[in-house]
């Protein structure tokens, strides 16, 4: 196999190495649908899986000879005929454009700015967008090597040991540093944030022994957040030079003859395209795809019937990408799903009794908020779920999971009390308190008679001393009995897909060959190889937005710098 | 800003208004009712004139609505103001919710269920 023979230095990593293999590109559609011993040979990595699988089939291969997916042709993503240049009503030149307006295009895009280049952001809505209130990074001068060496490893495993080392610890290392500056640019347009640092992260002061020091951005309280807070980033990249083009999506890329990306051609409101030519390269940062059907049903068919949280995110730089020669990773992206708003976010891992839709038990409550989708995904519970107490719980679960919000502070929560909510997005709070259970479960929406009696069951369950239906630990076994009772509906949506198209370090977007596509540069939920796992790591609290920055920051820097 | 605007449009328009009136009299044919129509606008207006009936974009409606001004409009409906928004700010797309040969739809509701708004 000629790429043991490559030398060490210059072969790829082993995660770049098996996305090579079982990532899906243009290429490998067109190898497949090519077809055969001719096809594998003509591309000259006659070792690649998906190839050989194709071949193999050919010869009546066994069980074993099928590619990952099915032999995908990825028929709902047909190149486009490239918009011809007598459709375009101007052409602006810029050092760098950056498409997509949010947590990871606008530092990107000010970060270039600061680095002495003539930077244009493209943004399909009407200003710049982000969601979520915390972005982290680790702060180096108060963390021991070890420390994040070993936080690094935990990243990795919460991955399930499918992402690249490389980024986990390009972001480790660099993160508090990109944190802070998009912490002090933000305030200098205005924005309300605090750096709330270690404490916002006890879990993980020490990892394996070792300690550790976070700089934690804090963009609220709610409803204020981080779309406020980039919104309040991108006026100090207006005054640093930066150009903003609102309500004008990107279409294509703009290639030349050696797949180099010169430029990418968006359309404005007034139907024309635009193209913005980029002398040093284009940095897609246009989040990710959970409104492409398509895409979402052939890369992440877990979420099928799980509601979103976001509106247009359709994958348009997955596409551009893919267009242009890049690989996607392979089916079975990492999903991030969270309801911290019906009711206090503290309280959403505490092992309350939990019931579905209809108002069953359906887990052992220790599983967290975060992961509880993979059990709800059917289209009856699509996610809906309901944390149930009784007026004892602020004692039955004080040393329980969580922090525990007094009733007082719950009607906070609750839409059927009056007066105004304070830090909270008050359409989606979603708390209620009811004298009997009957009462709750129509609160809740869950079937009375069907609730009733698994509570009867439950109860039973708490006065044996042992959860004979799920194995809960006897400590967070509590009876629901005393009125008023309590409950919380959840709802568990999609915040974001986040996983992505393969990069190399400086978030250059690789062909099917593993070599850098020539100006293409990819950042924030695009961006492949952070994660892995079936579900985004609560470890880090903020991380996905860390992320963002960071890859911003370093990538704006980058290009730049060309 | 004025609670209550013209569209910016009409006065320019009125000539074609009464002109596109006569032309087209009997009420359009097309794949439902349409309010539009029933006030004498004939279909090419928003659908163009080539033969194939376009979608509308935004900027069509925008030649009569102005997005501002209908968010000053209805700055004071409860919860909260359906054109002035966090997602879109006045730019929501009229065709999300607003519909002329269907009912229309409260694009909201499937993650606001409380926001119960009645789109005509």
């Amino acid at each position: 196999m000629s790429d043991e023979r490559r030398d060490e230095a210059t072969a790829p990593d082993a995660y770049t190495r098996q996305m090579l293999e079982q990532g899906l590109s243009r290429r490998s559609f067109l190898g497949r649908a090519a077809g055969g011993a001719a096809a594998a040979g003509f591309l000259g990595l006659g070792a690649m899986p998906a190839l050989a699988g194709v071949a193999s089939e050919g010869k009546g291969a066994g069980a074993f000879a099928h590619s990952a997916d099915g032999g995908a042709t990825l028929s709902f993503l047909p190149k486009p005929k490239p918009i011809r240049d007598r459709e375009i009503a101007e052409t602006l030149t810029f050092d760098v454009v950056v498409v997509g307006a949010g947590a990871s295009g606008v530092p990107a895009a000010l970060s270039a700015a600061e680095h002495g280049a003539k930077v244009a952001v493209v943004q399909k809505a009407p200003f710049a967008l982000s969601q979520g209130n915390t972005g982290s990074g680790v702060d180096l001068a108060t963390s021991e090597k070890a420390g994040v060496e070993a936080l690094v490893a935990r990243l990795i495993a919460d991955s399930n040991h499918r992402c690249n080392p490389k980024l986990i610890r390009q972001w480790a290392y660099n993160s508090g540093e990109a944190v802070r500056w998009v912490i002090d640019r933000a305030k200098q347009g205005g924005a309300t944030v605090v750096d709330q640092g270690s404490p916002a992260q006890r879990a993980i002061l020490k990892v394996n022994g070792y300690g550790m020091g976070y700089v934690t951005s804090f963009f609220g309280p709610k409803p204020y957040t981080t779309g406020d807070g980039i919104r309040a980033l991108a006026k100090t990249a207006e005054k640093a030079g930066v150009k903003f083009f609102f309500q004008m999506p990107a279409v294509q890329l703009v290639q030349g003859r050696s797949g180099e990306v010169q430029g990418v051609i968006a359309r404005g409101q007034d139907g024309k395209y635009r193209k913005f030519l980029a002398k040093k390269g284009v940095i897609l940062a246009t989040g990710d795809y959970q409104n492409n059907k398509a895409m979402s049903d052939y890369f992440i068919p877990d979420v099928k019937h799980l509601e979103r949280k976001q509106l247009d995110k359709t994958g348009d730089g997955y596409a551009m990408t893919y267009w242009a020669g890049g690989v996607f990773e392979p089916i079975g992206h990492t999903k991030m799903l969270h309801d911290f708003d019906a009711g206090p976010a503290s309280m959403c891992d505490t092992p309350f009794l939990a019931v579905d839709r209809k108002g069953r038990r359906f887990v052992n409550e220790t599983v967290e908020m975060s992961l509880l989708n993979n059990y709800l995904k059917d289209p009856e519970n699509a996610g809906h779920y309901a944390q149930v107490f009784d007026a004892d719980y602020m004692t039955q679960a004080a040393t329980w999971p969580g922090k525990q919000v007094p009733p007082e502070g719950l009607k906070n929560y609750m839409p059927d009390e009056p007066g105004p909510k304070k830090g909270v997005f008050e359409s989606q709070v979603n708390t209620h308190r009811a004298d009997t259970l009957e009462e709750l479960a129509r609160k809740l929406e869950l079937d009375p008679a069907t609730f009733v009696a698994t509570v009867k069951r439950y109860n039973e369950v708490v006065a044996s001393g042992k959860d004979s239906d799920f194995g809960k630990p006897a400590t967070f076994l509590a009876p629901v009995a005393k009125a008023p009772f309590y409950g919380i509906h959840r709802r568990v949506r999609l915040s974001a897909i986040c996983s992505g198209m393969l990069v190399d370090e400086h978030h250059q977007a690789l062909d099917a060959d593993g070599k850098p596509i020539k100006g293409l540069f990819l950042v924030g939920n695009l961006g492949g190889g952070f994660y892995g796992g079936v579900d985004y790591p609560l470890t880090v609290f903020g991380l996905s937005l860390g992320r963002c920055y960071t890859f911003g920051y370093l990538t704006g820097r980058h290009v730049a710098r060309l | 800003m004025n609670t209550f605007t013209i569209p910016r449009s009409l006065g320019r328009s009125l000539v074609g208004l009464l002109a596109t009136t006569i032309l087209t009299a009997a009420p359009a044919k097309g794949p439902g009712p349409s309010k539009h129509a029933g006030r004498g606008i004939a279909c090419a207006q928003c659908h163009g004139k080539g033969g194939k009936r376009e979608a509308v974009p935004m900027r069509q409606c925008q030649t009569c609505h102005d997005p501002e001004a209908l968010a000053a409009r209805t700055a004071q409906v409860k919860p909260t103001n359906p054109h002035q928004n966090r997602h879109y700010g006045t730019q929501t797309d009229c065709t999300r919710c607003h519909h002329e040969h269907r009912a229309s739809e409260n694009f909201c509701l499937p993650c606001h269920t409380r926001f119960g708004f009645k789109v005509p």
